[in-house]
């Protein structure tokens, strides 16, 4: 009896002191409790799987930024969540259900296609979680005026006048838009029709809406090249069908003879003279960031750290993967929170520094709501096994470095 | 309206399109005549081919000896392909197993999937090209690229080897013999689990050559053959299941049909037209251009 005495004296103490240690240490208990980044993003075909990857390695660097610094709320660490998209609303809609209902994230970045990020959108309504586009371009995104969706990236009516008023500086006339069936292909189809409208450009606007899966455009470039285009403009969103219709329209004599205006950053990797060689010289593209861009001091740090990690220079879609990261840590100090609702009113509040400048989140009107945008500008490669770092800006004027070079 | 310079132009794009698809499909309506089994993860092995090129090409044999790491490819995957079948398909041949067809597909789906992440986890999801293989060419009025112009050809040599060997060797005649008839063939002394086995072989072998000749033309990714293996179930459909001159004419009428209707109607669709096609083919001919109906005794 005695001995039972005994232990139930010591389980009661024992008791009492890890209640009191909980009780006076709060602070510290609750700082060993990770502050949860969902980063949802395509990282299997049918996707832009490379985007994907990229995006994730510059978020993962963003978390070592950030946890390396001391963490958020009170020396809290970041901690990532990844799902896989593939590219699909479905899978999307899946991911974001498991990282907000599984995984109680805060808020999910990692966005790189239209379709997934307009349904996944939606969803984000209902639940609550932020979510931000890191690529994906669609003016939809916005144009809803959802509290949860935000976007660092550039917009497809932007795009389109970009490069309406570079086809008008060149003098082209016969444009061809060889675009995919999806909400990015045909929204920005659209666009260039109706900014060319809106500038007045009289233009020779034929569109090309392919499937998405299309290996072979053999047939679609023959019949482009009996058209006679002066420029074709390509909108593809998955670089690896984007590579061998750049070698079909190589093979059937089509380019470079016709130049091909890319509508986004994908021939400014690695892969793309390894996969082209020559036939990808004098090749035109949109890009949201040239390597001599003067960064902010966080936009320098993960340059420079990229190179050490990876063996090359990041590009604009590890940046961006980066800077949404330092962008959720400034605003869960700012929120004081990490609960998605206080996060969100400090996103609009606030103003943020990432990698490329200061980064704000307005109500704007129309697709500019929760819109920041990074610039756009013209590239051409002019000689083969080029860096994007040598690619001469075309346009726009005040940031050009060189002029468009024809083949010989 | 078209003139026929460009008409005759998609006609020489689609048939240069079509030769190639049914060197797939001729691989999975060989292994489905032998061992009446649908092979699923046939486009992995055109995905293997690819692989094993891009490496022999790139790494060991140079640009100039790339025609030599066809026949490697195709050893490889052979052997590969015999070594799966004997470990994970033949114990559905031995003994009493039903529903052998769903064994089948379970054990052929899942290698589909395995070999797609095996390729990703080894080698990333980054695309790789060879390179060329020969320089830009005219077939007729068609500009083509060396690369397919080589495939075509490479296409016709390896159906013609297929072809002698299916109709002048010894093992076709086995072949042959056991597409016919498994159980009489037996009384003949011939080993019909070991016929199964080169049967599998040849046939992965042959998405594997697939793989390695169009490798610069269509790259080189986890996911290359799920393209191919589509339209090889396309064509097995259309030529009849287990005829190999119904996957050849099947080949040529896909490709032609796909190549005017994302001219003459819409690009949008392409991949439809396909299946209206076969389900055109289904309505008139349920049994495919050259499929037999299945006796059962």
């Amino acid at each position: 009896m005695k001995t039972r005495s005994k232990l139930f004296f010591l389980c009661l103490v024992s008791a009492m002191m890890f209640s009191m240690l909980i009780l006076t240490s709060g602070g510290s208990v609750l700082a060993a409790e990770t502050v949860r980044i969902g980063v949802m993003t395509p990282l299997s075909p049918p996707g832009a799987t490379l985007l994907g990857k990229f995006i994730l390695q510059g978020a993962e660097m963003g978390v070592e930024y950030v946890n390396a610094k001391g963490g958020v709320l009170g020396g809290r660490k970041i901690e990532l969540f990844v799902e896989d998209d593939s590219g699909t609303p479905e899978k999307g809609i899946a991911g974001y259900r498991r990282l907000v209902s599984q995984k109680n994230v805060s808020a999910i970045i990692g966005q790189v296609h239209s379709s997934v990020m307009i349904a996944v959108g939606d969803l984000s309504e209902k639940l609550g979680v932020p979510i931000f586009s890191t690529q994906a371009s669609s003016k939809t995104i916005t144009e809803k005026h959802l509290m949860t969706a935000f976007r660092t990236h550039a917009i497809d009516p932007d795009r389109a006048r970009m490069w309406l008023k570079f086809i008008q500086e060149m003098g082209y006339k016969r444009i061809a838009l060889l675009a995919e069936n999806t909400d990015y292909g045909l929204g920005l189809v659209d666009e260039t029709k109706a900014g060319a409208k809106k500038l007045g450009l009289k233009l020779e606007l034929k569109d090309l809406i392919f499937d998405k899966k299309v290996v072979d455009l053999t047939p679609q470039l023959l019949e482009l090249k009996a058209w006679k285009p002066d420029l074709l403009i390509d909108i593809h969103s998955v670089p690896t069908t984007a590579y061998l219709m750049v070698k079909q329209a190589y093979d059937i004599q089509l380019f470079p003879k016709a130049p091909i205006l890319a509508s986004f950053d994908w021939p400014g990797r690695a892969e793309f003279w390894k996969n082209l060689g020559d036939k990808g010289n004098y090749i035109l593209f949109i890009s949201y960031y040239h390597p001599n861009m003067k960064l902010t001091e966080r936009g320098e740090w993960f340059k420079k750290e990229y190179h050490k990690k990876y063996g090359e220079f990041p590009i604009y879609a590890a940046f961006n993967g980066f800077g949404q990261i330092l962008i959720l840590a400034d605003a869960l100090e700012m929120a004081k929170s990490d609960k998605p609702a206080d996060l969100i009113v400090a996103l609009e509040k606030g103003e943020f520094k990432s990698w490329n400048g200061t980064v704000k989140f307005d109500r704007g009107e129309g697709p500019y709501w929760h819109q920041w945008s990074p610039p756009l500008m013209v590239l051409q490669y002019t000689e083969t096994n080029q860096s994007p770092k040598d690619a001469p800006i075309l346009y726009p004027p005040e940031m050009k470095t060189g002029s468009y070079k024809a083949p010989n | 309206m078209i003139d026929s310079l460009l008409l005759s132009q998609y006609l020489i794009a689609g048939i240069v399109i079509g030769i190639m698809y049914a060197l797939m499909a001729i691989g999975i309506t060989f292994i489905y005549s032998i061992m009446k089994m649908i092979n699923w993860s046939m486009g992995e092995f055109y995905m293997m081919g690819s692989y094993l090129q891009y490496f022999l090409v790139v790494y060991f044999l140079g640009a100039n000896l790339w025609f030599l790491g066809i026949p490697l490819s195709m050893a490889v995957v052979f052997v590969a392909g015999m070594i799966i079948q004997r470990y994970l398909l033949r114990p559905m041949f031995v003994g009493e197993m039903e529903r052998k067809d769903e064994y089948a597909t379970v054990v052929t789906v899942s290698l589909m999937v395995f070999f797609r992440n095996l390729a990703v986890v080894l080698a990333g999801p980054n695309q790789f090209a060879p390179p060329d293989y020969a320089g830009p060419t005219h077939i007729g009025p068609l500009p083509v690229s060396g690369n397919r112009f080589v495939a075509l050809i490479g296409t016709l040599v390896i159906l013609g080897l297929f072809y002698l060997i299916v109709k002048k060797t010894w093992v076709g005649k086995a072949l042959r013999g056991s597409a016919q008839n498994r159980v009489g063939i037996q009384t003949a002394g011939v080993n019909v689990l070991r016929v199964d086995q080169i049967a599998f072989g040849i046939g992965v072998s042959l998405a594997a050559a697939a793989g390695a000749l169009l490798a610069p033309i269509f790259l080189v990714w986890p996911e290359n053959g799920a393209i191919a293996t589509m339209k090889g179930f396309e064509i097995i459909v259309i030529g009849g299941l287990g005829s190999i001159p119904g996957s050849l004419l099947a080949g040529l009428l896909l490709g032609i049909v796909e190549s005017l209707g994302s001219i003459l109607i819409s690009p949008s669709f392409r991949d439809v037209y396909g299946f209206i096609l076969v389900l055109g083919i289904l309505v008139v001919r349920p049994t495919g251009l050259f499929g037999e109906r299945q006796r059962v005794a």
